[in-house]
């Protein structure tokens, strides 16, 4: 960062001064919480962008294998906080979830759909598996928590099936179609409120990094697609791997 | 033929029965029952498969009943639970919430809330013996019918048509075990077995 850079950053910050003011005049308090909440802000970006930028300098396949490691057990961390499901039971299967379902789609995109000459480039690789995991964990935490909920609530319907002569997995595969429902049924939501004049921010961020407009559509495109493939690939191996732990050895909801 | 023979049915360190011996035979109507808490319904889950037996054995037609073998031994039974008004699932799919485009935008950094199923609307009586019904029809010729308080919601003249039903099962050479108190399905058993 040059002498410029850092006027330029002190200039743009400057604007701050409109919010400050109408809150100056309107509510004092809260000037606290807005000087808070963007020096907060600002402290988690220069993290992670030192992140970034220490992944695209070292620029290896696997320092970049393993940021995505990283990045899938914290991501896992915090959808189990936000289930309050106990972390030392399920963090192994959702972090993996996390991890093999941006993964997979990661590379399908980068190597087949896109095709980027360096895949494996960290400017490419850390982005696009950053935002299919960011997406991947919210829909996890509405996927994973929709089918526990849905096995504990309906645990009856589950032990009348197992009783009726029904294999686990067909025994569990009405709360898997409602975990899968509550995977899609945000993202169809989302996608039919897509406006004209309020571009998704995607989109901007894409249209920022110099991309043409027309390359920006597609690119956008493919990374909503490629989120919803991935997060129903992460619910598939978190619900795989988690079965052990809903279930007892007699097949009980434990 | 369902055959227990000297089991010890407990849940944890809680005994329920002892030495528990007795063979449901095929054609019959064998009735367990005794107070409230005694372990009627454990008793039933443990034939299923669903709970170990401590001692002794189960076995159905001589092979014997383990963890491994009760899945195979289920597919011959049919099973009819005690809250079977829970079971509203079982004859409506359940109606998923409508979601709202404002949380879960690819672009957005907040977390969801987790999702809180409910507890599906319990059944009417009719519901109840319907699905009861339905659930004997659809079993064909599973062998081994089993049933957990049969008549506990029905209303008396459903409960009367209930025990018809499971009567009819027996009348048709399978092997029928229920687990209740009513003296009206206590005197229609071929066997009573009290705990």
């Amino acid at each position: 960062m040059n002498t410029g850079m850092i006027l330029h950053t002190i200039l743009g910050l400057l604007l701050l001064a409109i919010p400050a003011g109408a809150l100056y005049v309107f509510d004092k308090p809260q000037l606290r919480s807005l000087g808070v909440a963007v020096g907060r802000m600002a402290v988690q970006l220069l993290v992670v962008c030192l992140m970034v930028w220490l992944l695209v300098k070292y620029n290896t396949a696997w320092l970049n294998l393993l940021w995505l490691v990283l990045l899938a057990v914290i991501s896992g961390v915090f959808a189990l906080r936000r289930m309050k499901l106990p972390l030392a039971q399920f963090l192994l299967p959702v972090s993996a979830g996390l991890f093999v379902g941006p993964l997979l789609v990661g590379l399908y995109l980068l190597f087949v759909v896109l095709p980027v000459k360096e895949g494996m480039d960290a400017r490419w690789f850390v982005p696009l598996t950053a935002l299919l995991v960011g997406h991947s964990m919210t829909m996890c935490i509405r996927g994973l928590s929709a089918y526990q909920s849905a096995l504990k609530a309906d645990e009856q319907q589950y032990e009348f099936l197992r009783g009726n002569g029904t294999n686990h997995l067909h025994a569990v595969l009405p709360f898997i179609r409602r975990a899968i429902l509550a995977i899609v049924s945000p993202t169809i939501a989302n996608l039919s409120v897509m406006g004209l004049f309020t571009m998704p921010l995607l989109l901007c961020g894409i249209l920022l990094g110099g991309v043409t407009p027309i390359n920006a559509f597609v690119l956008t495109l493919l990374l909503v697609v490629g989120c919803l493939a991935s997060s129903l690939i992460a619910l598939v191996v978190i619900l795989w791997l988690s079965d052990r732990q809903l279930f007892d050895k007699f097949g009980k909801l434990k | 033929m369902l055959e227990v023979k000297d089991a010890t049915i407990a849940v944890g360190e809680r005994i329920l029965a002892e030495g528990l011996s007795f063979i449901a035979k095929d054609g019959e109507l064998t009735c367990i029952t005794g107070s409230e808490g005694s372990g009627k319904t454990t008793l039933l889950r443990t034939l299923m498969g669903f709970l170990p037996v401590r001692n002794g054995f189960v076995s159905v037609d001589g092979e014997l009943l383990t963890i491994l073998s009760a899945h195979a031994f289920r597919t011959m039974m049919v099973y009819l639970p005690q809250q079977m008004q829970m079971l509203a699932h079982q004859l409506t799919p359940p109606e998923l919430s409508v979601c709202e485009a404002d949380d879960y935008a690819v672009w957005n950094a907040l977390l969801p809330s987790a999702v809180k199923a409910q507890q599906p609307s319990p059944l009417t009586p009719e519901a109840i013996y319907r699905l009861a019904e339905k659930t004997l029809s659809e079993a064909g010729d599973k062998q081994i019918v089993i049933a957990d308080e049969p008549a506990a919601l029905l209303t008396p003249e459903l409960s009367e048509r209930m025990l018809q039903l499971l009567v009819s099962q027996a009348d048709a050479g399978k092997t029928v075990l229920i687990a209740s108190r009513r003296p009206q399905f206590i005197e229609q058993a071929n066997q009573v077995i009290s705990l």
